[in-house]
C-alpha cells in the first residue's frame, strides 16, 4: 500500500497546494497554490518591516527643517501607527498560517482516503459540502473576522500600550518616538511615590464603592419588592410604576439634576434644611460626605432594576413553602431568612456578580455627579470620588498619559475578571445544583 | 464605557472620516486660480482647505472663508469641532492625514501642539504678524523662539455686572466688599460677586497681582515656580479672607452652571467670567455691563489671559494655501469682521483702536484687562499646576488652612509631578 498521506503532507508542507495536486485534486490545488503565492509575496514585502516596526517602534521622528525662510515638515516614523500596522500585518500572517495548517490537514485527510482505496472528493463535492454540512462555519467566519479586527486587535493594542512610555509630554508621536519600557508603567504605578499614593487611594475607594453600591441597590430592591408584593397592599401597579421611574429617566439628565439638587449653597435640599432651621450639609464638597452622597444617589438609580427583577423571582417561589412554614409557626422574619432569601440568592447570584463588575466600572454616576471632585491635593490627576475608571478617563483624555492609563485598564480587567470568574464558579446556579434535594 | 485608549483612538479616526462626509460645504464650485497670494507665495494648484471651527465662531468662519474663496479661488470646507476638542482631534487626525488644514485654538495648547509636531511655524508672514500685534501677544503664540500662530483675538476674564443691581460698578475689591455688606443674603442665595473660586484660572489674579507667578522667565522656566513666594502668599491670604466678607460659600458649590444661572436670574450682582459669556449677555439687551477686574490691595488686578490664533497643520497637503488663508483670516479686516459677527476682542493693535470696537463696553473691558495680564504659560508642565493649586486654595478658603503651608505643599507636588510623573517611563 502506498503512503499517500505522508507524501501529501510533506508536499503540502513544502508549498501549499502541492499535496492536493499530488492527490489529483487539481482545482483545489490551484486555489491553494494561488493563496500560497499571494501570501508569500505579501509576507516578503511586509512582514519584515512590520516586525522591525513593532520591535523598534521607529527610529527617526518627524521634524521641522528651515529651508531658506520657510519651515518644511519632514515626515518620520509614527510609533503608534507602526504598532497598529505591525499588529494588523501579524494578524493577517496568523490567518495565513491557519490556512496553511488547514491545507496540510486537507492533504493528509485526502491521502488517507486514497490509502483506504475510496475515491477522493471532487472540487464540486467539496464546494457542495461547504454550502451544506459546513455552512455554519462559512457564516461564522464573517463575525469571527469582525471580532478579530474590531475587538481582539484593539485589546491587544491597548495591552501593548501599557508596556511603552506613550505619554505626555515627552513621548507623544509624531514629533517624538515611543519606546518599549517593559513593566515600568506598572512598577511606577505601584512604587513611584507620586503615582502609587493615587493608585492605592483610588483602588481602595473603588472597592468600597463597588461593594457598598452593589449591596445597597440589591437589598433596597429586595425590600421594596417585598413591601409591594405583601398581601393587602393596594395599588400595586401604581407603586411599581412610581418606583421604576428613576430607571426610565436617562441617567445623564437625572444625575445632572441631582448634582444641582445637592449643591451646598444653592441646591434645594440645603435650602429646605436651612428653611427648617437646620444647618447646611456639604453634600458634594466634603470628601466623606461626597462619597456618601454618590452611594445614596446610586442606590436611587440602581434600586428599580433590582426591584423589578425581584418581583419576578418572588412570583416563582412556590406558595406551599410559606403555607408549610406558617403551619410550623415560623415568624415573618424566619420565613424571609429561610425561604425567601435563599431562593432569591440562588437565582440572582450571577446578577449580583454582574452588578458588582458594573459598579466597579460605574463611569456615569461618578463622572456626571461629581467628576471625581472634591479635589484631593495628594492625588495625581484624580479627586476624592474618582474610581479607577474615571481616573483612567482623565489620564487618557485630559492628560494624555496613555501608558499609565492602559496599565490601569489591565489592572481593572484582572481584578474584575478574577473576582467574577471566582465567585461565579462558586455560585450554586453555576454548579447547577438544585436548591432542594 | 470609555475604557480603552485604543478604541478611542481608532473610533475618533473613524468618526472624523464619517464627519468629513457631512461637513458644511461652501462654494465648492470655485476652483483655485493658482495665483499668487499677497506675498508672492505660490498657492498649490488644485488646493482646497478644510477648517475646524467651534460653534460660536461659525458666523465669522463662514463669512471669512467666503471672502477668501472669492479672492483666491480656493474652495473651503468648514467642519464644526468644539474649541476644547480641537487639539486632541488634531493629535490623532493630523498625522493620519485627515485633519483640518487650518485650525484655531487658544495659545495655552500650543506647547502640546509643538511638542507633538502638529503645527507649522508662521514663517512667510512673521514680519507682518509681529508688526501688527503687541509683544506679549507674539510671545504667547511663540514657543521656543519660533512663532507659530496667526493671532486672531484675545481673551481675558472681566467683571460682568447687572446694571439694575449695580448702577456704579466698583473699581476696587474693597468697594465690592462694601457693596456686599448691604447686598449679601445667604439664606436667599443673594450674593454680590462670584467667580469660580476653585478654578485656578480665575484665582490666578490673587497670586499675580501681588508678585506671584506660575513659571519664571515669562512662563517657560518650569524650574522656577513663583506660586509660593511672599507676594503669592499675601494674595492668597487676602483671597482666604474674602470668604467671610464677600462670599460665605464652599468652593465646590460655585460651579460654572450655578454661577451663570444665578447671574442670569438676577440674584447675583457681579460675576467674574471669560469672554465666552458675552454673546449670551448681549441677547438680554442692555441689562448687563462689564468692567476690568477690581483692583486688589490698591494694585490693578493682574489676571491670566489667552490669545486665540490660527495654526497651520504640519500634515496639510497644501501648506502655502493654508498659510495664506491663516494670514488672510487674521488680517485687520478679518478681525474687524470677527468683532462685528461674534463680538470677539481683536488682537491687532490698530483694530483695537477702531471706533466701533472702542464703543463696545465688553470688548474694551477685555482689552483693558488684557493690558494687565499674563498669558497663561503654554509649556506642557502647566498641566501639573491646575489640580494642586485648586486643592491648596480650596483648603485655604474652606478650612482656613495656613496659607504658606498650603502653597508650599502644592508647589512640592507640582515639582514632584513635573520631575517624576511627567513621563510614564519613570525618572
Amino acid at each position: 500500500m502506498k503512503r499517500y498521506s505522508k507524501t501529501a503532507v510533506i508536499l503540502s508542507l513544502l508549498c501549499m497546494g502541492l499535496g492536493q495536486l499530488y492527490n489529483r485534486q487539481f482545482m483545489k490545488g490551484i486555489v491553494f497554490l494561488a493563496i500560497h503565492m499571494v501570501g508569500l509575496y505579501y509576507s516578503i514585502l511586509y512582514v519584515p518591516g512590520a516586525v522591525r516596526g513593532l520591535l523598534t517602534l521607529g527610529d527617526h521622528a518627524a521634524r521641522m527643517e528651515l529651508v531658506g525662510k520657510i519651515y518644511q515638515h519632514l515626515a518620520g516614523d509614527h510609533s503608534i501607527y507602526l504598532m497598529i500596522e505591525g499588529l494588523i500585518i501579524l494578524a493577517l500572517a496568523v490567518i495565513y498560517l491557519g490556512i496553511y495548517l488547514l491545507n496540510i490537514k486537507d492533504a493528509h485527510d485526502a491521502g488517507r482516503i486514497r490509502e483506504s482505496g475510496k475515491s477522493i472528493h471532487t472540487f464540486r463535492q467539496d464546494m457542495y459540502a461547504l454550502l451544506d454540512r459546513k455552512f455554519a462555519y462559512l457564516l461564522l467566519a464573517l463575525p469571527a473576522a469582525g471580532i478579530l479586527i474590531f475587538t481582539v486587535m484593539p485589546i491587544i493594542f491597548m495591552i501593548l500600550l501599557a508596556f511603552t512610555n506613550y505619554s505626555a509630554p515627552d513621548h507623544i508621536p509624531p514629533a517624538k518616538l515611543v519606546d518599549w519600557t517593559g513593566f515600568q508603567s506598572f512598577i511606577d504605578l505601584l512604587q513611584l511615590k507620586t503615582w502609587s499614593k493615587t493608585f492605592y487611594g483610588v483602588l481602595i475607594w473603588t472597592i468600597i464603592w463597588a461593594v457598598l453600591s452593589t449591596i445597597t441597590t440589591y437589598f433596597s430592591g429586595i425590600l421594596i419588592a417585598l413591601l409591594i408584593q405583601r398581601k393587602g397592599i393596594r395599588f400595586k401597579t401604581m407603586w411599581r410604576t412610581i418606583l421604576i421611574l428613576p430607571y426610565a429617566i436617562p441617567q445623564i439628565i437625572s444625575l445632572l439634576v441631582m448634582r444641582n439638587l445637592f449643591n451646598g449653597q444653592f441646591g434645594p435640599i440645603n435650602q429646605y434644611l436651612s428653611y427648617f432651621g437646620l444647618g447646611k450639609l456639604p453634600w458634594l464638597s466634603d470628601p466623606v460626605w461626597a462619597k456618601a452622597t454618590v452611594i445614596a444617589v446610586n442606590m436611587w438609580i440602581g434600586m428599580p432594576l433590582t426591584m423589578v427583577l425581584m418581583m419576578g423571582v418572588l412570583s416563582t417561589i412556590p406558595k406551599e413553602f410559606y403555607e408549610a412554614a406558617e403551619v410550623d409557626g415560623a415568624t415573618g422574619l424566619q420565613r424571609f431568612r429561610f425561604i425567601t432569601l435563599p431562593m432569591i440568592l440562588f437565582s440572582t447570584a450571577p446578577i449580583l456578580i454582574i452588578q458588582f463588575a458594573g459598579n466597579f466600572n460605574n463611569f456615569n454616576v461618578i463622572y456626571l455627579m461629581t467628576n471625581g471632585n472634591p479635589v484631593q491635593p495628594d492625588y495625581q490627576y484624580a479627586g476624592s470620588t474618582d474610581l479607577l475608571v474615571t481616573w483612567l478617563y482623565k489620564l487618557t483624555l485630559e492628560s494624555s498619559k496613555f501608558s499609565t492609563a492602559s496599565a490601569i485598564g489591565i489592572i481593572i480587567f484582572l481584578i474584575i475578571a478574577s473576582l467574577s470568574i471566582g465567585s461565579y464558579r462558586r455560585s450554586r446556579s453555576f454548579r447547577e445544583e438544585d436548591m432542594f434535594q | 464605557m470609555r475604557k480603552m485608549t485604543s478604541l478611542i483612538l481608532v473610533l475618533s479616526m473613524l468618526l472624523a472620516v464619517v464627519a468629513c462626509s457631512n461637513a458644511n460645504e461652501l462654494n465648492n464650485t470655485a476652483s483655485p486660480k493658482g495665483d499668487n497670494a499677497e506675498d508672492g507665495l505660490q498657492l498649490e494648484p488644485g488646493a482646497e482647505l478644510l477648517i475646524w471651527a467651534s460653534k460660536e465662531d461659525l458666523p465669522f468662519m463662514n463669512a471669512v472663508s467666503k471672502q477668501y474663496t472669492e479672492k483666491h479661488g480656493v474652495p473651503i470646507t468648514i467642519q464644526e469641532v468644539g474649541a476644547g476638542d480641537t487639539l486632541n482631534k488634531l493629535t490623532t487626525d493630523g498625522p493620519a492625514q485627515i485633519g483640518a488644514d487650518v485650525v484655531i485654538f487658544t495659545h495655552d495648547h500650543l506647547g502640546k501642539a509643538v511638542a507633538a509636531g502638529l503645527v507649522l511655524p508662521n514663517d512667510v508672514w512673521q514680519e507682518d504678524t509681529k508688526s501688527a500685534n503687541k509683544d506679549n501677544i507674539i510671545r504667547a503664540v511663540s514657543y521656543g523662539n519660533i512663532m507659530y500662530g496667526y493671532p486672531l483675538s484675545i481673551e481675558a476674564p472681566i467683571m460682568f455686572y447687572n446694571k439694575q443691581l449695580v448702577p456704579d460698578p466698583p473699581v476696587t475689591f474693597e468697594e465690592v466688599v462694601e457693596f456686599a455688606k448691604g447686598y449679601n443674603d445667604p439664606d436667599k442665595a443673594k450674593f454680590a460677586l462670584m467667580w469660580e473660586i476653585e478654578n485656578f484660572y480665575f484665582n490666578y489674579m490673587f497670586i499675580a497681582t501681588n508678585g506671584g507667578y506660575v513659571f519664571g522667565n515669562n512662563g517657560v522656566n518650569f524650574n522656577d515656580i513663583g506660586l509660593n513666594n511672599e507676594g503669592a502668599a499675601e494674595g492668597v491670604a487676602y483671597y482666604g479672607s474674602l470668604k467671610d466678607e464677600l462670599l460665605p460659600v464652599r468652593t465646590g458649590d460655585v460651579t460654572y452652571d450655578v454661577k451663570k444661572g444665578q447671574f442670569l436670574s438676577g440674584q447675583l450682582a457681579m460675576n467674574i467670567d471669560g469672554p465666552w459669556l458675552v454673546g449670551e449677555l448681549k441677547k438680554k439687551g442692555d441689562m448687563y455691563g462689564a468692567v476690568p477686574i477690581p483692583s486688589i490691595n490698591g494694585k490693578p488686578s493682574v489676571s491670566s489671559s489667552g490669545v486665540k490664533s490660527w495654526y497651520v497643520n504640519s500634515y496639510t497637503s497644501y501648506p502655502n494655501a493654508a498659510k495664506s488663508f491663516a494670514h488672510f483670516a487674521s488680517s485687520k479686516d478679518a478681525q474687524l469682521l470677527n468683532f462685528q459677527l461674534t463680538g470677539a476682542a481683536p488682537s491687532n493693535s490698530e483694530v483695537m483702536l477702531d471706533e466701533g470696537v472702542q464703543k463696545d463696553e465688553f470688548v474694551s473691558a477685555i482689552a483693558k484687562q488684557f493690558e494687565n495680564s499674563y498669558p497663561m504659560p503654554s509649556i506642557q508642565e502647566m498641566s501639573a499646576v491646575w489640580i494642586p493649586m485648586a486643592a491648596a486654595m480650596s483648603d485655604v478658603w474652606n478650612n482656613g488652612a495656613d496659607v504658606k503651608q498650603a502653597l508650599d505643599q502644592a508647589v512640592g507636588q507640582i515639582k514632584d509631578s513635573i520631575s517624576g510623573g511627567s513621563s510614564g517611563g519613570g525618572l
